[in-house]
């Protein structure tokens, strides 16, 4: 199955997609979302009459870029005074495994994965190997422990790389890297310097703060190449209790489909 | 963009724009293109609450109890009442039409194009107006806040501060990308809660708990008849309600909250006016009320709570004019352009600035009246004019109600509909224009005048414009 990836552009400003991210994603079903962001002064409709076609034809250049490489195509548009609002009202209407925050990328070798034990671990493994199975591109995956952390690093990223190479990413182009830090994220960010690109994953916020709440604007000033964010599921306890149904209905039927499942 | 051959047979100006639209909760979608809908509850309650609050609590006061003893309590009263009475039918017919424009769109596409286009101009101007009034009253706060610090300027510096404070509001409009609507939240919290503490205070101290109670003096000095004179004066104080309905485009959810936001802001600002009036009025006595002029309020905080109180009193009152004043500038602007997407104007009128992204047209027809107003100086004639343009929008919004009741277009569906029908709004429609009644002689020439001239620039320049029943 092709991962959904949410491409936003602000489409009215230039901002255009650079060859890496195309390349990257040319595996995916990308909803791109044009938008531009508007005063409270301005009454959307009113920028719609005056932009829309213009918006429009850009939008459709660009989703040219991507179809050119085999890519699954949706385009929308929206004209907004709150741009993470209707980015995140998409990602849940297409239900989107994964938005996209756009920066420079010439060329797609490297792909730094961030890795930590939580309940979307499944969701960044199934978008990344959706992802890169078909390419050459490498993957790094990057554990950084805090240092009161009681996580075994070497066992997540190695169940890890296995299910990524099940997925079809095979072990040589999979490399594993495990750091302590007592500031993850400033560590991620720095590591992350020498990657064509990014991905991770929203924070469950029971656990942590790590990105959830950040706007896509201040992580795209953090980390100076493309991210990929993982979608958290809305409702962590539907999630969870999506998950406890599956089981259990894996059970009924036999103890085999349980098999390969995470034992957590 | 396409639109039925039989509609829309505009003159010289452009056809009208009709769409063919979907509305969801969050967003209305134009065929390929979404409009995000992103003001809730408490967003549309702050614009109304905060249109309203400046002049009822912060300007009016000392005019009102001058006229009408404590009595001032019951035209604020009578205000609230009417206001409720229209922001019941402007409910439904929001919810029927959740479209930017407000009160023209429900008036144009309920009794059609000239009743449209003499409310669209009257509610463009009747924001000029009521605009216009608010910067008198913050020159005023701002000429009393720098007597305050020992800086005492002549009489009509007052005036020169709010005109000098109309052309920075509109440039800053013009020009500013920042969104400002988180602040208004704030400003709005932050005045609702200064004033709470210190009605509360008031309140107890006039029925006695913090010592003698205050001397009854006549409730209406004057009689009855100022009573209802002083209701039309300071029904400027709940104009508002329906600015909420000229964003009702970005508004999420329509059905729930628009409704709530209307009704629930008139509830709370009558609640904070008729409060204010009587512990005004126990505090100082209405003359001594009449004497303090547009601050009266500060001088009340003053004999409560000393120094301190005055600046708390002097601080809300520049921030609730101020935000009185950007927001009629801003529901403004829409005005103007909800009439030139309908053809009632020039299409340029609601032309975007591609560097600033903001309607600096619409701005600059709002803003450049305004400020030439505010120099006028004329608090009262300000106000009366305000509301009597209004006023009859407020009239209309009843009738459209009453006539889209009895003969439903197939797109008629508001999810709100209001009780009493069709009782209630036949009254309100009475109220509404019965209030105008109760006006100066200058300030209805001066409504008539504008009404008479929406008329002629109707039948001058979009005679041909059809709009009855074209949703």
């Amino acid at each position: 199955m092709k991962p959904t990836i949410i491409v936003p552009v602000r489409v009215l400003e230039g901002e255009g997609i650079e060859q890496g991210v195309v390349e990257l994603l040319a595996n995916a079903r990308v909803v791109l979302v044009g938008y531009h962001v508007l005063p409270e002064q301005t009454a959307p409709g009113q920028a719609r009459e005056q932009f829309e076609e213009r918006a429009q034809n850009r939008l459709t250049d660009i989703a040219e870029q991507f179809e050119g490489v085999g890519a699954t195509v949706e385009k929308r548009m929206v004209f907004t005074q709150d741009s993470d609002q209707s980015i995140d009202r998409v990602a849940e209407e297409v239900d989107a495994d994964a938005t996209m925050v756009l920066n420079p990328a010439t060329e797609m070798k490297d792909v730094l994965v961030a890795v930590r034990g939580d309940v979307i671990l499944d969701r960044i493994v199934d978008v990344v190997g959706g992802l890169l199975h078909r390419t050459d591109i490498s993957v790094t995956l990057l554990h950084v422990a805090t240092p009161d952390s009681d996580i075994d690093g070497t066992a997540l990223l190695d169940e890890t790389s296995a299910v990524l190479q099940e997925a079809g990413v095979s072990d040589d182009r999979v490399e594993s890297r495990i750091e302590t830090s007592g500031t993850p994220l400033d560590r991620i960010a720095e590591i992350a310097n020498n990657y064509d690109a990014i991905v991770l994953g929203e924070s469950n916020p029971s656990v942590t703060t790590f990105l959830f709440g950040e706007t896509s604007q201040k992580v795209a000033e953090r980390f100076m190449l493309p991210v990929v964010r993982i979608r958290q599921p809305r409702d962590i306890e539907d999630a969870d209790a999506e998950i406890a149904e599956a089981a259990e209905e894996a059970t009924d039927d036999g103890e085999d489909e349980i098999d390969g499942e995470e034992s957590e | 963009m396409d639109r039925p051959l039989d509609e829309g047979r505009a003159g010289e100006g452009d056809p009208p724009a009709v769409d063919d639209v979907e509305m969801t909760e969050e967003a209305t979608v134009h065929d390929d293109t979404e409009l995000e809908r992103t003001i809730g509850l408490v967003g549309g309650l702050a614009i109304g609450v905060g249109t309203m609050i400046g002049a009822g609590i912060f300007v009016f006061p000392g005019l009102a109890a001058g006229e009408a003893g404590p009595a001032a309590a019951v035209s604020f009263a009578i205000g609230g009442v009417v206001a409720l009475l229209v922001a019941l039918p402007a409910s439904e017919l929001a919810t029927a039409m959740p479209r930017s424009g407000g009160g023209y769109y429900f008036i144009s596409r309920g009794l059609g194009s000239v009743y449209g286009a003499i409310v669209g101009i009257s509610l463009w101007l009747g924001l000029v107006f009521a605009s216009a009034f608010y910067l008198v009253g913050f020159g005023e706060y701002a000429g009393a806040a720098l007597a305050e610090v020992g800086i005492s300027l002549p009489g009509s510096a007052s005036i020169a501060l709010g005109v000098a404070f109309g052309v920075i509001l509109t440039v800053l409009s013009a020009t500013g990308t920042e969104n400002a609507a988180k602040l208004q939240n704030l400003i709005v919290g932050f005045l609702l809660l200064i004033l709470s503490v210190f009605l509360t205070y008031g309140s107890l101290d006039a029925l006695g708990v913090f010592g003698a109670e205050s001397v009854p003096e006549a409730f209406a000095p004057q009689g009855y008849f100022p009573v209802l004179t002083t209701a039309a004066l300071v029904f400027t104080s709940y104009l508002g309600f329906a600015q909420i309905a000229t964003v009702a485009g970005e508004i999420k959810s329509p059905s729930r909250n628009l409704p709530l936001a209307m009704v629930g802001s008139v509830l709370i600002v009558t609640v904070f006016y008729v409060v204010t009036i009587f512990v005004a009025t126990s505090a100082v006595g209405s003359e001594a009320l009449e004497g303090f002029g547009e601050t009266a309020m500060v001088e009340v905080g003053r004999e409560f709570f000393g120094t301190g109180g005055a600046v708390a009193i002097l601080l809300a009152g520049l921030l609730a004019t101020f935000s009185s004043a950007n927001a009629s500038i801003l529901s403004s602007s829409r005005a103007i352009y909800a009439l030139s997407k309908d053809a009632l104007l020039p299409a340029k009128a609601s032309e975007i600035n591609l560097r600033y992204g903001t309607p600096h047209i619409a701005l600059a027809l709002a803003g450049g009246p305004i400020v030439v107003l505010t120099a006028t100086g004329q608090v009262e004639l300000l106000a009366e004019v305000a509301s009597f343009l209004h006023l009859v929008m407020y009239g209309l919004i009843c009738i459209a109600l009453i006539v889209l009741r009895r003969n439903p277009p197939d797109w008629y569906d508001p999810d709100y509909r209001m009780p009493g029908y069709p009782l209630l709004p036949a009254v309100g429609a009475v109220s509404s224009f019965g209030l105008i009644a109760f006006m100066g002689r200058v300030s209805i020439a001066v409504g008539g005048i504008i009404m008479v001239m929406a008329v002629v620039w109707h039948r001058y320049y979009a005679r041909e414009v059809r709009l009855k029943g074209v949703l």
